[in-house]
């Protein structure tokens, strides 16, 4: 009698967990496959914050209200910030009191200071939530990411590589399932990256742990906890979804801006 | 069926099945079964491109192997050891750029079917590329300009300016230079992606793809690929007009953007791939010019290649020149 129970209860498990998975495909080792070209759409990466539409991402005073700065003007509506709410879990950045001086610092000099403009590599999570798409390539040997922004890339190890050698911009990433998540930790970040266009930053203590969770062919739920006991005052989170591009637009294109930035870094030193 | 002979079926099923997938001692197909060319790779070698003046012959013995390596010992001992005890560099003097440590050439020749090759080339037979000169006498004063101007960043090279990596890392085709060999294959349903080490970039190959339209010319140019059997052929055309000459200590050549360069990938054993070759571009050469060479697996983990990142030396080649007009 015990035993038929036993198998009933299982039977219904199995059923259920087929049933709440029904709407994914399964790639490598039985696992979700997060095979595709993904990208947000949300606003993000101008603030993970929720804000308001702005002019600008630089302002500076004006006459009666913040006016664009003089380097953005030309820009017009091209360079102003839609509106977007917040992808924080709680609303706001728990940041120390400190570290909440040099983000509003930050903010206040962006064009000097935010490494997006100079096409540095975006780290980790900003590359994921950036307005540039990025295509996974998951198999049974590997997990790869490629980025279209600055054509970054980043391996997840399958296995913890311990310590990571050397700082790096995009850190060291290895990663595991747990039932059909897939967890990445990421470490050994050189604290040069940002988290956004609005000066949210982090040191190099960032420790971070994304859950990619496929809940249907097309849609992914992306949760990412920051961990950085420099910069903040506790663990915190965001969470986002993610799409997948389908039919011709799901090529991942090429996006190699240093070339764009020659003028913007060595201008000055060009010949007369 | 009895469970005895039921269970000899089985064990004589999953044999059969390990000795297809796993007789190597690696998994030969994908789990979408395409073959299997997923891994780390390295094409460091002391074997170049072109074959020098000094080999009559593509493969070459033992003896002109050793020969040829304590030359080139003896001259990077010379190259990290420029000056006598005591001796120091005269002022205004040319302060060099790398020394040994920062290389990684390889120790060996390359080696396919058991005899060391010296020259990546195979065709032309004699090693060397079949220039053509009047094309060459064409780009003659840029590439000039790249290696002793610096009015502008985008006059210097890709490499320098942090771009794509020197000479024709990424390629196609891929050929090796002295440092940054590696390149990692992952594979997914309809793609093959090989993560180039120098400088992170990913060329993705597209399976049974068309070409994008010609106005686009992508850094590496556009690669489309297919199965031969267990060879994964990539066509690639389209290449970056910036990217026409690739220029490395180890090999100079001209890719005109209507070049068309096909490749051949070939898992030999768990720790090769056969890489071929063909480059058809009638603008700079007077024929098709083909090589191979292997690409051995390591269990290196390849480190981040920021260049852009810290691209001091851009800044301070163009500011330096500024300096010198003074």
């Amino acid at each position: 009698m015990f035993n038929l129970r036993l198998h009933l209860f299982l039977f219904i498990v199995f059923v259920n967990t087929n049933y709440l998975y029904s709407d994914i495909s399964f790639g490598p080792n039985g696992k979700p496959d997060l095979n595709g070209v993904w990208q947000v759409m949300n606003r993000a990466n101008y603030n993970l914050e929720s804000h308001s539409a702005s002019a600008a991402m630089q302002l500076v005073e004006g006459p009666i209200v913040p006016i664009p700065h003089p380097d953005i003007l030309a820009l017009g509506a091209v360079g102003s910030v839609p509106a977007g709410l917040s992808v924080v879990e709680g609303g706001e950045i728990p940041y120390k009191k400190n570290a909440l001086k040099i983000r509003d610092e930050n903010r206040k000099d962006w064009l000097n200071r935010d490494p997006e403009i100079k096409c540095y590599l975006p780290g980790i999570p900003r590359a994921t939530y950036m307005p540039y798409a990025f295509q996974i390539f998951h198999s049974s040997e590997a997990v790869f990411f490629a980025y279209e922004y600055a054509g970054a890339t980043r391996n997840i190890f399958f296995t913890d590589p311990g310590e990571a050698p050397v700082d790096s911009w995009m850190g060291q990433s290895w990663g595991y399932w747990e039932d059909n998540i897939f967890i990445i930790k990421s470490n050994g970040f050189n604290g040069q990256t940002w988290l956004d266009r609005s000066g949210n930053f982090h040191s190099d203590k960032l420790q971070v742990t994304e859950k990619y969770t496929l809940i249907d062919d097309h849609v992914m739920d992306y949760e990412a906890t920051i961990e950085d006991d420099e910069t903040f005052t506790r663990p915190w989170k965001i969470k986002m979804k993610l799409y997948r591009k389908l039919g011709d637009d799901a090529q991942l294109q090429q996006f190699k801006c240093v070339e764009f930035v020659e003028e913007l870094i060595y201008g000055e030193w060009r010949a007369k | 069926m009895e469970n005895g002979v039921q269970n000899k079926l089985l064990t004589f099923f999953l044999v059969s099945l390990s000795s297809t997938f796993f007789a190597e001692g690696y998994e030969k197909q994908t789990w979408f079964g395409d073959p299997n060319l997923q891994g780390v790779w390295t094409n460091a070698s002391l074997t170049t491109l072109e074959r020098p003046d000094y080999f009559e012959t593509l493969e070459i013995s033992e003896e002109a192997v050793l020969a040829a390596k304590k030359s080139s010992e003896k001259s990077i001992e010379e190259m990290d050891n420029p000056y006598e005890a005591g001796e120091t560099p005269e002022s205004g003097g040319d302060v060099g750029g790398y020394n040994a440590a920062w290389m990684d050439p390889g120790s060996e020749f390359l080696k396919l079917n058991g005899k060391y090759r010296s020259s990546i080339i195979t065709y032309p037979e004699n090693g060397k590329l079949p220039r053509r000169l009047t094309r060459w006498a064409i780009e003659g004063p840029f590439i000039y300009r790249m290696f002793t101007r610096a009015d502008h960043p985008e006059e210097r090279s890709l490499g320098e300016r942090c771009v794509v990596g020197f000479g024709s890392s990424g390629g196609p085709p891929m050929l090796n230079v002295l440092y940054n060999n590696h390149y990692q294959i992952v594979q997914s349903p309809g793609y093959v992606m090989i993560m180039v080490e120098m400088n992170h970039d990913a060329r993705i190959i597209r399976l049974d793809s068309e070409h994008n339209p010609d106005n686009m010319k992508p850094w590496l140019g556009d690669s489309v690929g297919w199965w031969e059997g267990q060879t994964l052929v990539v066509r690639t055309i389209n290449h970056h007009p910036q990217q026409k000459f690739r220029a490395a200590i180890r090999h100079q050549i001209l890719m005109m953007p209507g070049a068309e360069v096909i490749e051949r990938f070939t898992r030999t054993s768990k720790n090769e791939i056969l890489y071929q070759f063909e480059v058809n571009d009638k603008k700079a050469y007077r024929d098709i010019w083909k090589g191979e060479m292997p690409l051995r697996s390591t269990e290196s983990k390849i480190y981040e290649y920021a260049c852009h990142e810290g691209n001091y030396a851009m800044a301070n080649i163009l500011a330096g020149a500024r300096a010198e007009e003074k």
